[in-house]
């Protein structure tokens, strides 16, 4: 009898420990809730890239292969929605490269490339870019943008005796270089 | 317009150490795999059933722009070992960013099915450390869309978005949580996960910014949850 007793003392001596320590965990739970919300709230960081421009890399070559230096002046322009133009590129003198904007949503940008020379005489010639275009998002606190996929290059033969693409992905990576240009007289 | 349609996939390191630290784990033949081994006593294997809910995802979506309702059934094995299956429902709506004027809506359902240990030296407590890991997935569809956006060269109103794009995820999250007894069947707890992606797909934007069940795709692969408990 006594020994059932003592069991029974035991048996309750042990739940009322563990209803103790139950009772100094809840507090300790509930502090190191909220203090986990606050982490967790204030934790989140706004990620957006550094380089976040898209635009278009030309490079100048010669037909042998070798960098070009073009020492005409060379302008770049463009047709806006409003039907006036816009340069795109200014007054470039001895260039072997230039970067150009690349629109939004046009399935096809038009491109008007103006070598002037020494003697004031021009070359006109009409560039025609066609692409893809897909939004590009990273996050509703970044910039929204589009990339975009070169899938053709025409133009006509004025001062150009060629343009190829060299690289068709257009985004946030602007070391590549997209187009190759090859102007008439450059040997 | 035309899209292109991209499908990242990334195959995490995490994933590959765990598979690695696995097949570690694999003993020689021979002998026992003592990962897996219950304590000897005389309490029962199957110790009955615990289902909870967890509150964060609640006020998150009640004083935020996202969050989730997810339950969860836990089955306790000899008090050592609980496979768990969460299931939820996630849901973000960022209407009309003040900087960026960008909307983003996505609800999907998610599961998440994982394995915690007891890590408590007295198996049979009352109050419970645990450590384990879980793998999700989850099916969503995401509505992007700015109103304008003009093209700054050309001046082109531009309508940038897409509609019920079709993304997935599978990720992994490492588990350490968290259960203290308060009062007859009612338990209260909380958890930390690290999270890791493994295969996503987020459509032909590039990225998403939140995934239901994951979270906001942020640099932080942290999260939490704080459970309310009740033993079946």
């Amino acid at each position: 009898m006594s020994n059932k007793t003592e069991i029974c003392e035991k048996g309750r001596r042990r739940s009322e420990s563990a209803r103790r320590r139950g009772m100094l965990l809840t507090p300790f739970i509930l502090l190191s809730s909220f203090m986990f919300l606050h982490i967790l709230f204030s934790c989140s960081s706004i990620d957006c890239p550094v380089q976040n421009l898209v635009y278009t890399n030309y490079g100048l070559y010669k037909s042998s292969g070798v960098v070009d230096t073009l020492h005409d002046t060379l302008y770049v322009f463009s047709m806006k929605a409003d039907g006036t133009d816009t340069t795109l590129f200014n007054r470039g003198i001895n260039v072997t490269s230039f970067s150009l904007p690349i629109s939004y949503t046009c399935p096809e940008d038009t491109l008007y490339f103006l070598r002037v020379g020494a003697d004031d005489s021009f070359l006109l010639d009409t560039v025609w870019i066609k692409k893809e275009n897909y939004p590009h998002f990273e996050s509703v606190d970044c910039s929204a943008s589009f990339f975009h996929k070169i899938t053709a290059v025409r133009h006509s033969h004025n001062g150009l005796d060629s343009i190829i693409i060299n690289h068709a992905d257009v985004n946030y990576d602007v070391s590549n270089q997209h187009f190759r240009v090859y102007f008439k007289g450059g040997d | 317009m035309m899209y292109r349609t991209s499908t990242s996939v990334s195959i995490s390191r995490a994933a590959i150490s765990l598979i690695a630290a696995l097949l570690l784990c694999v003993p020689a033949s021979g002998q026992k795999l003592k990962l897996f081994k219950l304590q000897k006593d005389s309490i029962p294997l199957m110790r009955g059933f615990q289902v909870s809910f967890d509150a964060v995802g609640v006020v998150m979506m009640q004083i935020g722009d996202y969050g989730h309702y997810e339950g969860a059934l836990r089955l306790n094995l000899h008090d050592q070992w609980f496979p768990i299956v969460e299931l939820g429902y996630g849901k973000a709506s960022h209407l009309n960013d003040e900087v960026t004027g960008l909307n983003y809506k996505t609800a999907a359902p998610y599961f998440k099915v994982g394995v915690d240990f007891n890590l408590m030296k007295n198996k049979h407590a009352p109050n419970r450390l645990y450590g384990g890991f879980r793998y999700a997935y989850t099916s969503y569809k995401v509505d992007l869309w700015r109103h304008d956006l003009p093209d700054p060269v050309w001046l082109w109103d531009t309508g940038f978005g897409v509609d019920d794009e079709p993304c997935s995820q599978h990720w992994l999250e490492a588990v350490f949580a968290v259960d203290a007894k308060i009062y007859g069947p009612l338990h209260l707890g909380w958890s930390v996960r690290y999270k890791r992606r493994i295969v996503h797909d987020e459509g032909i934007m590039g990225k998403t910014w939140y995934v239901p069940g994951y979270g906001i795709c942020d640099d932080s692969n942290l999260g939490g949850t704080f459970n309310v408990i009740i033993d079946i």
